[in-house]
């Protein structure tokens, strides 16, 4: 009797659970977010710097939903700029995507907009601004889209865990625009900033000269992993902070989105294995790894255990350039720390580019087929791979590797091309790469869909930070049109230096990887230089879809492409088409200002000059204190060419005026006369990238006179000391050495043919 | 003293701004560990660390704006010392000098603890126990052959002062060989190579020359390789073989795992050599 009632009780009871269950996940629930946009102060180095908070926080405030929801969420720009959000990875109307000036017109200050969209998916994903670089100041934030709990995917063990995102970032005191600025002026602050100036001096030291030689014959600056030198690395918006809900034995899901504008981060664990669950949002079969580098955009998922007693475990986070790092201690108690990753071996990456690149720009994988970051040249400059660079080692190693080449010659050991760079054969320590992802569900598009394939070449060059697909920047490029209904094939082969994630908007792909129809499904694929890797997928949902680098500074320099839809329906939101366009183009077209000044003991030198992708204009002047010195003008506007630039063509004005000047140098080599005390000349020119990156112009000008001139400047002597030469066909010359103080000011002393010895201040900017 | 101790405090105090001022405990050995513990807790004008090898208390005087207990106390411990809030990770630790492996607090409790978790893990692992226990018995040159792949590893590396310390462990090994219990093969075998290994591990210990202690891995390998031919053991094990080494007469090696990993070579050959045979 009073079992049977405690029976009916509970049936009761669960019917009652069972029905509200039912009545949650399948009923059309809008989940509401209300996001206030502010501009903020924050204080993560010791000085107060601006920011973008949104609620008052950095990062943004975690959305969450489940599949089957509605999200609505309301946003508020209350800042002086507009601004726009793109949900990252997630499926929704072309309309919602957040890509200003593509997709819609951006939020204008004091504007309140609604995103509306259905959750038609699950998994880790983020969300972003798309507008100029706000996103580096602090607009990022998790987005995690839940299993509904009877979906037939469910997996026990691991989506029922406790789970905490967790949202990877950096923080500059620059500002933004002046990184952007600094990176195409080729400014060497932040490797300075880094210890990775590789001058000559360091060189020489580690024994390295001739890779410096070879390096620099080969037109390459000194090459770092990553661009920008970063104050803090963050994870959820702190250096480091502490899990400590979680006890021994328990096990955590850390849903881990890498919002850093510029930064890939290596995940380490100090309580074991990291065993990795979902990526990009979507379920992969567990694998069990050491660590793995998260690119730029990606999401993964991974779960740590938390092995001991009274022990909070870190979790590492260490930017790719290894400077710095950030923790998250999962568990409570003394906290268990990890090895730091050691630092990079500078000059072995060198001498690995060196073999890489041939003379003429383009990179050359010697047959290995690279691809799916299963090879990683890299690995030369770690010492966790690779061994430590002790003194002795060098030595040793130098000699018997010298010997090894002449007596073994091309036999058995030369054949390991390929393995030498493969980390997991080399080492104890398990890295994850692309070809160990596999879906636990067939991902298999449509067979008898028709396919469209496409190439890209990735392009760009360090020197002017240009970075493109077949050198072409967004500007310069029409739309990719596709069809609905196709299967569509992306072959990306990297022929730069950097690697660079390249995000689809509104699509997963399928990214070929050995696993057949279990290939992992993807929205961001990071490739590395030399690599090539194919991805797929079904052409299913019209509109502009953007597809670029997700490195914010590539992205801005105009690395991608629209990808749209043949037949689709005309965008509501975007009234005025050309005027979109040329917003969206403006990005990439946007010229960046450079400036020199030395202010030195006998006279003034110093250079204005704009440039953007394919134009400089600039203006070089020395003005002498009294008439003897005299005073001249230079104004080039020029034109560059090529994928790496290394040729520009300009047309120019000269003005100079002197009395009796020191050189009275009348008549050039060619025996042309050469007034110098007073002229105004017109001339067209170019000027030639050299190897040893020596600058080698020709000028004619309208008199019918021309200059030949050689010059090199910033010749890395030591961390700081930079020296440089000019000399030209009117017998002018001039060498320079300069010691940089700081970001913007040098001391300087140079001898001029014109204006004799002379130390000073040089300012840039 | 007291006036020179005081004298020396309110130097440091004057040289941090916005100072503050706390005591914490920081594990450690001898005079050695005092000065890097206090050269990895110092930063120029922001944190100053002194600590007192007999009462093993460390005073932290640092820019409360600037700094935290935490951030020293993480330096601290990256440099191999655990401290009241910090371990240290366990490969820092390694590599401190003989003289500053001070007893880890941690070390037996963690492994208790990782002990019960595995239990826990594997219910049926409560079974196991007994075997577990005489297997130990029976193997006690596992604790050689673990310190003979550890070394190897530390040599595929390049890493001389690792070598060093690891071969200490590894002579350690060697000398509680208790004779009298081997099995009568091994016992032959042991009688034999005894004398020899030992040399070898000495020498690897004295020196944190690679090249050096490649030589002696070469003769150390050799007979390593005699031994666990006739010791059973419950992985296969890889006898491998560099025929570059020493001017083309080659060296052998032996490795857990099937894939090359030349610890003649380091960085430079890592991949270089071959299986020649596998020990089961
Ligand atoms: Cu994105
Ligand atoms: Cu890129």
């Amino acid at each position: 009797m009073n079992l049977s009632h405690k029976m009916s009780k509970s049936i009761i009871l669960t019917a009652i659970i069972a029905l509200f269950a039912v009545h949650i996940s399948y009923s059309q629930k809008v989940v509401r977010y209300h996001l206030y946009v502010k501009d903020t102060l924050v204080n993560f180095t010791g000085k107060e710097k601006r920011a973008i908070a949104v609620n008052g926080q950095i990062p943004m405030p975690t959305l969450t939903f489940t599949e089957g929801d509605t999200a609505e969420i309301y946003v508020h720009n209350e800042m002086k700029e507009k601004t726009s959000l793109h949900w990252h990875g997630v499926f929704l109307p072309n309309q919602e995507d957040g890509v200003p000036y593509l997709t819609q017109m951006p939020i204008e200050p004091g504007e309140t907009y609604i995103y509306r969209f259905p959750i038609i998916q699950h998994g880790t994903h983020w969300y972003h601004s798309h507008s100029g670089l706000q996103e580096q100041l602090g607009m990022y934030g998790s987005m995690i889209l839940n299993k509904r709990t009877n979906d037939p995917t469910f997996r026990k063990g691991i989506d029922d865990l406790p789970t905490v995102p967790v949202v990877l970032s950096e923080w500059t005191d620059y500002n933004p625009h002046n990184v952007e600025r600094m990176l195409h002026n080729a400014s060497d602050w932040f490797a300075i900033k880094k210890g990775a100036t590789q001058s000559y001096g360091e060189a020489i030291k580690a024994g390295h000269f001739k890779t410096k030689v070879k390096n620099e014959w080969k037109r390459m600056l000194a090459m770092d992993v990553s661009d920008v030198y970063y104050d803090r690395f963050l994870m959820n918006g702190k250096n480091q902070s502490t899990l400590s809900q979680f006890k021994a034995g328990d096990k955590v899901r850390l849903r881990i989105s890498n919002g850093g504008a510029s930064t890939n981060f290596w995940l380490t664990y100090a309580g074991g294995k990291i065993t990795v669950v979902a990526n990009d949002g979507n379920d992969v079969e567990p694998v069990e790894v050491d660590r793995l580098l998260i690119a730029v955009s990606e999401t993964y998922d991974v779960i740590v255990s938390i092995p001991g007693e009274n022990t909070a475990y870190e979790f590492l986070a260490t930017p790719e350039d290894r400077t710095k790092s950030a923790s998250l201690y999962v568990g409570s108690g003394i906290k268990q720390l990890i090895s730091p990753l050691p630092r990079l071996k500078y000059f072995e990456g060198m001498k690995m580019m060196n073999g890489m690149m041939k003379m003429n720009g383009d990179l050359d994988d010697m047959g290995m087929n690279m691809s799916l970051n299963q090879m990683d040249m890299n690995i030369v400059m770690y010492p966790e791979i690779t061994g430590s660079e002790t003194k002795d080692e060098n030595k040793n190693s130098k000699m018997e590797g010298m010997d090894m080449e002449s007596k073994a010659g091309k036999n058995e050991h030369a054949e390991h091309s390929g393995d030498q760079y493969n980390s997991n054969k080399l080492s104890n320590i398990v890295t994850l790469n692309y070809a160990m992802l596999k879906s636990p569900t067939e991902t298999g598009l449509p067979k008898d869909a028709p396919v469209k394939e496409l190439r890209f070449e990735l392009t760009g060059n360090m020197n002017r930070y240009v970075w493109s697909l077949d050198n072409k920047v967004v500007s310069e490029a029409d739309k990719i049109m596709i069809k609905k209904g196709e299967n569509v094939r992306i072959i990306m082969f990297n022929n730069s230096m950097m690697r660079h994630p390249m995000h689809l908007h509104g699509h997963d792909f399928r990214l070929i990887n050995g696993k057949g129809e279990y290939a992992p499904l993807k929205n961001i694929v990071d490739i590395m230089p030399m690599e090539t890797d194919t991805l797929e997928f079904n052409a299913n949902v019209y509109g502009d879809w953007f597809f670029h680098c997700h490195i914010l500074y590539h992205m801005m320099s105009g690395m991608g492409r629209v990808i749209s839809y043949e037949g689709q329906p005309k965008n509501p939101l975007i009234k005025n088409p050309r005027y979109a366009q040329r917003k969206l183009f403006s990005d990439d077209r946007h010229f960046h200002v450079m400036a020199e000044n030395d202010f030195a003991t006998n006279g003034n030198d110093g250079m204005l000059m704009i440039q953007n992708t394919r134009w400089s204009i600039g203006s070089e002047w020395r003005l002498g204190y009294n008439d003897m010195h005299g005073y001249e003008t230079e104004t080039h506007i020029g034109r560059y060419f090529g994928k790496m630039q290394w040729l520009m063509v300009f047309a120019g004005f000269d003005w100079r005026y002197r009395k009796e000047g020191i050189d009275e140098q009348e008549q050039n080599v060619f025996g042309q006369r050469n007034t110098k005390d007073d002229r105004a000349l017109a001339s067209l020119g170019f000027v030639y990238k050299l190897p040893m990156l020596i600058d080698f112009q020709t000028e004619v000008f309208h008199n019918g006179t021309f200059r030949l001139q050689l010059m090199r400047e910033d010749i890395p002597v030591t961390k700081r000391i930079r020296m440089g030469f000019m000399v030209n066909s009117d017998i002018e010359y001039m060498v320079e050495a300069r010691y940089i103080l700081n970001r913007y000011i040098g001391l300087r002393t140079h001898y001029d043919s014109d204006m004799g010895f002379g130390m000073g201040i040089s300012a840039n900017y | 003293m007291a006036a020179s101790m005081l004298l020396s405090f309110q130097s440091f105090s004057a040289q941090v701004d916005n100072s503050k001022t706390s005591t914490v405990k920081i594990y450690g050995n001898c005079g050695m560990c005092e000065s890097a513990i206090e050269k990895a807790g110092n930063v120029k004008k922001v944190a100053a660390v002194e600590w007192n090898k007999d009462s093993k208390i460390a005073t932290l005087t640092y820019d409360s704006v600037k700094t935290n207990q935490n951030e020293i106390l993480r330096r601290i411990a990256l440099a191999g010392y655990d401290s009241e809030h910090f371990f240290a990770p366990d490969e820092a630790y390694a590599k401190l000098p003989a003289c500053c492996h001070y007893e880890r607090a941690k070390a037996s409790a963690h492994k208790d603890e990782a002990m019960a978790s595995l239990k826990a893990d594997k219910p049926e692992a409560g079974m196991h126990d007994h075997s577990a226990m005489t297997s130990q018995d029976k193997n006690q040159l596992k604790a050689v052959y673990d310190g003979y792949f550890s070394l190897k590893d530390a040599l595929v590396k390049s890493d001389g002062s690792a070598a060093s310390v690891i071969a200490k462990d590894l002579l350690a090994a060697i000398n509680a060989v208790k004779m009298e219990t081997l099995k009568p093969e091994e016992h032959t075998v042991w009688m034999k190579v005894k004398e020899d290994v030992t040399t070898d591990a000495e020498h690897i210990t004295e020196t944190k020359e690679v090249s050096h202690q490649r030589d002696h891995f070469t003769t150390l390998s050799k007979n390593m390789y005699q031994l666990i031919k006739v010791s059973k053991n419950d992985a296969p094990v890889y006898y491998q073989h560099c025929p570059m080494y020493n001017d083309g007469k080659g060296a052998d090696w032996l490795s857990k795992e099937s894939a090359i990993k030349n610890p003649y070579y380091g960085s430079q050959m890592l991949s270089c050599g071959k299986t020649v045979e596998t020990i089961k």
